[in-house]
């Protein structure tokens, strides 16, 4: 039977089926499921990261080992809730209103899941008050995660944070940013909280992100 | 390098391209001017210009300085209304033979762009890779999405711009990054330009894709160092061409070509037709590992 320290391999070389095999296995023999995620998944996931920025991974890798993660992760998160703990925080994400471009969206969202980070994505064209309610309902604070593909819809990133401005809720969201046109001075000029250029990065910023919120 | 029958939109000045944007910031119109010129001289049948957020001011003289060193017509690369009527209206088509200029693209929201056509003929490319259901744009899942949104689209062009034939338009069904192509978006479109190929009603028409976007995101190179883009692109245009595809937006410097039925990029485009999900994204992962 397989140990649950090949559960890193299994994630970092996105073999699906054999991360589901362990962490059965490791569930039936009462492994912790804390340290399951902690110990191996969110490390091996991390090492996908650092293989993506140094070009010795690609986005199917990547893709493919984030499937391995979910996987993984949906036989896990019931024992999760069950023992009370919390995912490392939530992330509301979409592409903004007019857009209908999800890759980088898609990809970003997977790394953040990845990183053990719950998300809710709000799909395509999605208008600022989405936004808004999606952030009204969230219990504590929660990341913000706005992605736009078009130069005529990046614009409407700043129409999403004035709109948590007038709802009252801009403190409860940290915003980050991200698209082909985007940058960080971008970001900078429309008030975001955080922007990545590429998905990996965008679990570093969702950590940074993450720890300062109250 | 472009194969018989393929017209190849160059695609070099846009803003998203990281050395473009560059020069774009540092004002280096000379730069842009000699970038113009490489694609001219390597073959490109039109030259897109994208300056992305720019001003309008500043699309209409980037227009009228690639027209003082090139022949070739111009694509007008811009979502935008304002940047694409400062960019039509200072076109000059007695500069480029006479050719219309393309507006790239006009998708079903953005079907105002058809008003400018008046100022300036343009051959339109349509983006038919969205359609509009009750009022709400969404992306179109399935060949017969896409087939009814180029019918859709191709209306509202001849109705808005009288006296146009289907020689006038080109029909762009959306090509996806193969490396994410975890939802069958190959397979759509390879089957949406078959259902719109055969189709008499548009017959005698243009069919584009963004050919880099196919091959984004994957390596430059295999493992034992063959290239990995062309070859991919090149199988692409394989299975594209006989269904319509006559012109691409993408690079001069790509070597396009007709490959035998046995290169492994050509197996393995064909394998990920017969594949779905991401066992798509596994052989693709295989071809370059």
């Amino acid at each position: 039977m397989s140990e649950p320290a090949e559960l890193y391999d299994a994630i970092l070389t996105g073999n699906a089926k054999k991360a589901e095999e362990i962490t059965k296995a490791a569930l039936e023999a009462k492994a912790d499921p804390s340290q399951l995620v902690q110990k191996y998944m969110i490390p091996a996931m991390d090492e996908v990261g650092r293989r993506f920025e140094c070009n010795e991974y690609f986005v199917p890798e990547l893709l493919i080992a984030a499937r391995a993660m979910k996987t993984a992760m949906e036989l896990i998160t019931p024992h999760l809730a069950a023992a009370g703990t919390e995912p490392t925080g939530r992330v509301i994400i979409g592409t903004v209103q007019g857009d209908l471009h999800d890759i980088g969206k898609n990809l970003v969202a997977s790394m953040l899941e990845g990183g053990g980070f719950q998300v809710v994505d709000l799909g395509v064209d999605v208008p600022a008050e989405k936004f808004v309610e999606a952030i009204k309902e969230e219990k504590k604070g929660a990341i913000l995660g706005l992605s736009a593909l078009l130069t005529t819809t990046m614009t409407m990133m700043k129409n999403v944070i004035s709109a948590l401005e007038q709802a009252g809720v801009r403190q409860k969201a940290k915003v980050m940013v991200g698209g082909a046109p985007i940058t960080q001075q971008y970001a900078d000029e429309i008030g975001a909280d955080g922007y990545s250029d590429n998905a990996s990065g965008a679990v570093a910023v969702a950590r940074k992100l993450i720890a300062s919120i109250d | 390098m472009s194969l018989p029958g393929l017209t190849i939109i160059g695609e070099s000045i846009n803003d998203s391209v990281p050395s473009t944007k560059k020069l774009f910031d540092a004002g280096d119109i000379d730069g842009l001017l000699k970038l113009a010129q490489s694609q001219d001289e390597a073959g490109a049948g039109y030259l897109d210009v994208n300056v992305g957020p720019r001003p309008p001011e500043f699309m209409a003289e980037m227009v009228r300085k690639i027209q003082g060193v090139t022949a070739k017509p111009l694509s007008i690369d811009t979502p935008d209304y304002e940047i694409a009527k400062a960019g039509l209206t200072a076109y000059d088509p007695a500069r480029a033979g006479g050719k219309r200029p393309v507006l790239n693209s006009i998708s079903a929201l953005r079907a105002k762009m058809f008003e400018l056509f008046k100022l300036q003929p343009f051959m339109p490319i349509l983006l038919v890779s969205e359609n509009v259901v009750d009022g709400k744009s969404q992306p179109c899942r399935t060949a017969e999405e896409t087939h009814r949104a180029a019918q859709e689209l191709v209306k509202t062009f001849k109705d808005q711009c009288p006296g146009t034939t289907n020689a006038d338009y080109i029909i762009d069904p959306g090509i996806a990054p193969l490396g994410s192509d975890s939802e069958g978006n190959i397979h759509r479109l390879l089957a949406a330009m078959e259902l719109i190929h055969k189709d008499p009603a548009f017959a005698g028409c243009h069919a584009s894709v963004g050919l880099s976007n196919f091959t984004v995101m994957l390596p430059s190179k295999r493992a034992d160092g063959s290239p990995v883009k062309g070859p991919l692109e090149s199988a692409f245009l394989a299975k594209a061409m006989p269904l319509g595809l006559d012109m691409v937006i993408g690079s001069v410097k790509r070597k396009y070509e007709k490959l035998p039925a046995d290169h492994p990029a050509m197996v393995c485009i064909e394998d990920c037709l017969k594949l779905k999900g991401f066992d798509v994204l596994m052989r693709v992962r295989e071809f370059y590992a």
